[in-house]
């Protein structure tokens, strides 16, 4: 501890030397962070939305091959079934001009408080979604991104149904990262009704289970049900079925991570160039430290930390530097990020900066190692003589 | 001006501390030239769809033929509205298209959104771009399909002469197609009325392709579509509707650049370190130089030039890694799968193209400049006396 002081000297002896090279770091370490939220915010969203007691049920062929709406109904007679609620695709767009487009299903609106008793709807708005045959209950991110609010009236045009509907709000799913919308699905059948349409299909049908360990053979019991039939169905659980619709972005998280890996490997190569060129400029200075008396371990150790100091701050410096950057992100909350789907999230979690931190720290570990072993050994006599 | 050799013998002298330099740029390169090549490969996918004669024609308000119903009574009309081309025998170039996304399921046990396209045999006459390569074109009503070149091989049973199954059937695989790396080669094409069957669609297409007569005014031809009454129906440029797709692309630029900026900037700063150390070690010879009377400018152009080596060098290094590794990756990953809006699956082949090594190579200088002009004037501005003297 009291050679801190000499290892601070030597750090504040090449100021804009230190300053660079902590900049360098900080900048590789807040970009190893930025790019770490990517793949972590695809692991968060199917731990935040997924919920393990609640079931998906959709044609085995695809997720656009329709299932019968009587299979609803099926479905609910299966003991353990708390409830069950389908959505089906109604493909409706807001602002034809922009192509506006967030998912719009039609869902039947009694169980839907008890299929989704997670997403916290307030018992007044499900009240009145049960109530308002135009009614509409919207994910809180496509309210923030159109504008809306509870009571606006708005018309969304058909693109799969010849039949365009008018909804008013009534309530909001209160998760920042919701956009789905979703309104009676008695509304869409009469309006396909009057034109002349039947509405005898269904989407997909989500089911809450009564207990975890129900899960498995409830899923089993619900495809061999349908086995044989028009229309077979398969069965997941909602973390697995959302992790189908991104797995489709594995390749791109691998790459993802391959350039992460490169920026690391940057890291190292900065923090290792700085302190091979301070120790060479230290030479003389570190042999009559040793012609001194003091030790070899003691010199390898002073310089291994100055190394881990200086990337340790660098470090520090990117891992708050990345938070800050998502934070005005954020503020901001443009649209564009939307569309990178999950990886847009840009969250820097607390992981991620430890992360961080820890591979500045290891980095200047390893950067400082081969520079400070070789110093450490040299011999005092003949550094001596090369330097004066 | 102070000889080339100078310079470049300079960063011979302290062999590690250049290569580690280098390596920096390199990694650098590497890393941005990879990523922006991922995007721009996604890019030309998109790009490269469409013919600048045909129309689109989808439901008013639908975003793509994954989202869109157009009634058989409409496609009945639009064939034989004036403006559109004809062949040889007078069958209108009017292609009716279903477009449905059945699971596809890979080796390895995933399962995939595939673009699978009804259509009847004047698609191949709409859409010229594409090219039977192998086997042949399906014959309708006969459970054929043929597979776009980034759909074989991909999927079980995806392979000439096998077996398919998607949607509720089995489907024998009769040919493979190209069409110019578009996004089309992601899709596997089937017989439209079968296909129709096969989803249980009432409404029989999601859209029509119309190719334009010679001569003929496009827009116009899109205006009288728009503007009829019976159907909400709308028509624009092929080129236009993939150019749109291609835009949800240039989101993934703002990662590139931002990359491009952090990354950058950080190997600035390594190599500005790497030259004040230089700088700073060859203060005696500096001093001789100038003594000798080289001017000033020609200290900070050789301080210079050793720096835009040693951006140079990295580019080169990185440049080769990074086209190396790109096909490493997509022999690895057999392809980059994007979903895409229409959730289907897009396969693209990554590849560091020549606009790609172009930013590299930008990025590599700017980051030599960058690095080299504060040391350089340093340099420049070092007065004999005093580095003779100190030395």
């Amino acid at each position: 501890m009291k050679f801190l002081p000499l290892i601070w000297r030597n750090l504040a002896r090449n100021k804009l030397r230190t300053a660079l090279t902590a900049g360098a770091i900080g900048l590789a370490v807040s970009l190893v962070c930025l790019l770490l939220t990517m793949p972590s915010g695809l692991d968060m969203l199917l731990n935040q939305v997924a919920s393990n007691t609640r079931v998906v049920v959709h044609n085995e062929a695809g997720l656009v091959y329709p299932l019968p709406y009587s299979d609803l109904q099926k479905i609910r007679s299966l003991p353990g079934v708390v409830a069950a609620a389908s959505w089906t695709w109604y493909g409706g767009v807001f602002e034809v001009e922009k192509g506006v487009t967030f998912p719009n299903f039609a869902v039947e609106p009694e169980p839907l408080g008890s299929v989704w008793a997670d997403w916290k709807i307030d018992a007044k708005q499900l009240e009145d979604f049960r109530r308002y045959r135009d009614g509409a209950i919207v994910g809180r991110a496509t309210l923030k991104r159109q504008g809306w609010k509870i009571g606006d009236l708005i018309t969304l045009k058909g693109t799969l149904y010849p039949v365009d509907l008018s909804f008013r709000i009534v309530g909001e799913i209160p998760n920042e990262r919701a956009p789905h919308f979703l309104f009676q699905r008695e509304y869409l059948d009469q309006a396909l009704k009057a034109a002349g349409r039947n509405l005898d299909t269904l989407g997909i049908v989500w089911v809450r289970v009564d207990d975890p360990a129900r899960v498995a053979p409830l899923m089993a019991q619900i495809d061999q049900m349908f086995k044989n039939s028009e229309a077979e169905t398969a069965s997941e659980t909602e973390k697995s079925y959302f992790a189908s619709f991104f797995s489709m972005l594995s390749a791109f998280v691998t790459i993802i991570l391959i350039v992460t890996g490169l920026v690391a490997l940057c890291i190292v190569f900065i923090a290792a160039n700085t302190a091979s060129m301070s120790v060479r400029e230290r030479l003389g200075e570190i042999a009559v430290l040793k012609a001194l008396g003091f030790g070899r371990r003691l010199i390898f150790a002073t310089l291994v930390a100055e190394a881990v100091i200086l990337s340790g701050l660098g470090g520090a410096f990117g891992a708050l530097a990345s938070l800050g950057f998502t934070q005005l992100l954020h503020a901001r909350a443009s649209s564009w990020n939307s569309s990178l789907g999950p990886l847009g999230s840009f969250i820097v979690t607390e992981t991620i900066l430890v992360q961080g931190l820890f591979l500045a720290l290891f980095v200047g570990m390893i950067s400082g190692v081969v520079p400070a072993f070789g110093a450490a050994r040299r011999s005092v006599a003949a550094t001596l003589r090369e330097v004066f | 001006m102070l000889p080339l050799r100078y310079s470049l013998g300079n960063l011979l002298v302290r062999r590690t501390r250049t290569a580690l330099t280098v390596s920096v740029v390199a990694l650098v390169v590497v890393a941005t030239t990879l990523f922006g090549g991922l995007v721009s490969s996604l890019k030309r996918t998109f790009a490269t769809s469409g013919n600048p004669r045909n129309l689109i024609v989808l439901r008013k308000g639908a975003t793509n033929d994954g989202s869109s119903a157009v009634p058989l009574e409409a496609y009945q009309s639009l064939r034989f509205f004036e403006g559109v081309a004809r062949d040889a025998q007078g069958q209108p170039l009017a292609s009716a298209e279903l477009v449905v996304q059945p699971f596809f399921h890979t080796p390895a046990g995933g399962r995939e959104n595939v673009l699978v396209r009804g259509v009847e045999p004047v698609a191949l006459a709409v859409h010229d771009e594409v090219k039977i390569t192998e086997g042949r074109m399906f014959e309708p009503s006969s459970g054929e399909v043929i597979l776009g070149r980034g759909v074989a091989g991909r999927y079980v049973g995806a392979a000439l002469g096998s077996t398919l199954k998607f949607g509720h059937g089995t489907w024998k695989v009769v040919g493979i197609f190209d069409a110019d790396r578009s996004s089309l080669e992601s899709e596997v094409w089937a017989d439209v009325r079968e296909l129709a069957n096969d989803a249980k669609r009432s409404v029989p297409y999601s859209g029509v392709r119309l190719r334009a007569a010679e001569g003929a005014d496009l827009d116009a031809l899109a205006r009288r579509i728009g503007d009829d009454p019976r159907w909400a129906l709308e028509a624009s440029r092929e080129t236009d509707y993939y150019a749109k797709q291609a835009e949800s692309a240039n989101v993934f630029y703002v990662i590139v650049f931002g990359l491009a900026a952090l990354a950058g900037i950080g190997a600035a700063f390594g190599a500005t370190n790497t030259l004040y150390a230089a700088v700073q070690s060859r203060r005696a010879e500096i001093g001789t130089l100038r003594a000798l009377g080289f001017s000033r400018a020609a200290i900070l152009i050789s301080f210079l030039i050793e720096s835009l080596a040693i951006a140079l060098a990295g580019f080169a290094v990185g440049s080769a890694i990074a086209a190396g590794l790109a096909r490493l990756l997509s022999w690895w990953l057999g392809g980059i799968a994007f979903g895409s809006q229409t959730f289907s699956t897009n396969v693209v082949q990554l590849r560091v193209g020549l606009g790609d090594l172009g930013f590299g190579l930008a990025l590599a200088l700017a980051i030599g400049l960058l690095g080299g002009l504060a040391p350089a004037s340093r340099a420049a501005r070092l007065r004999p006396v005093e580095a003779l003297r100190k030395a």
